[in-house]
């Protein structure tokens, strides 16, 4: 497994990618059939889609904030 | 007199006499003539009870010769009469019309819309604000339940993963292609291994 940067493809994703990847990595931990070393690398890049999909909430929070500010 | 087109009417006329005075006005030629006449003839001949054969041919016998006058000009008195009943009935149709009128132009001025124009606008901005209101609630509650979704992933991400048990002081021992080593038997001395502890890896060699 190359350590380079297996997970440079989430920043790409739109939101429901993101969650749909970070579900389907969240069933493969699960399942429990995964090696410890995989498992390490799903948790990383489980991580990683987390902070994507919590990225673009804060900021579609931020636009509604702001509209909500200017027409008061 | 027949013949002229400026002729309208032709009043044949005499005034009373005996039996011999009137006889003539019952002579054949005389009485086809007249029954040929186009244009319409008025026979006021003698008196009321004098019945020369004309009178069965003209257009209309007249008693007297002043009764055959009245009967062909018409009466001055009716005409104004009714001159004065049109003007009045045209006075009243008119003031009618515009009374009507009036009251219909009331009607649509006491109209909402016209009585009150910023109540109408008015309406449209609270529906447009409550619409609006309404969007900014579905959006809040759709980013709160999505947010609420992804707290409880990462939760779970990290109850799954291999961090927490790492954490409490074990490590993953792997040798340089990343197989990680369960058997001491496998590992040869003076192999490189890789050690991932819970904060990172570090390098070892096997003795």
């Amino acid at each position: 497994m190359t350590e380079k940067n297996p997970n440079a493809d989430v920043a790409e994703m739109t939101y429901e990618q993101a969650r749909d990847e970070l579900t389907k990595v969240l069933n493969q931990l699960e399942q429990g059939s995964v090696t410890l070393d995989q498992s390490m690398a799903l948790w990383q890049r489980g991580e990683v889609l987390a902070q994507k999909c919590e990225e673009w909430l804060t900021g579609a929070r931020a636009k509604l904030d702001a509209v909500l500010k200017k027409k008061g | 007199m027949d013949e002229d087109p400026e002729v309208e009417v032709i009043i044949i006329t005499r005034g009373g006499g005996g039996f011999l005075d009137l006889v003539g006005f019952s002579d054949e030629a005389l009485v086809r003539a007249v029954a040929a006449c186009k244009t319409p003839v008025i026979s006021a001949i003698g008196h009321e009870n004098d019945r020369p054969i004309i009178d069965d041919v003209a257009d209309l016998r007249a008693s007297t010769p002043t009764d055959a006058a009245k009967r062909v000009v018409p009466d001055v008195v009716d005409e104004r009469r009714r001159i004065s009943e049109s003007l009045e009935r045209m006075k009243s149709i008119i003031s009618n019309y515009v009374s009507n009128q009036a009251t219909l132009i009331n009607q649509i001025r006491q109209h909402p819309l016209l009585k009150d124009p910023h109540a109408y606008l008015d309406q449209r901005a609270d529906d447009l604000l409550r619409a609006l209101g309404e969007l900014r609630d579905e959006l809040d509650s759709k980013l709160e339940k999505q947010a609420t979704d992804l707290t409880n992933k990462k939760s779970l991400l990290r109850s799954l993963s291999p961090q927490s048990t790492l954490d409490r002081g074990y490590a993953v021992i792997r040798d340089e292609s990343g197989q990680v080593i369960t058997d001491p038997a496998k590992v040869t001395t003076g192999q490189a291994l890789k050690l991932r502890v819970a904060k990172g890896d570090l390098e070892a060699t096997a003795n």
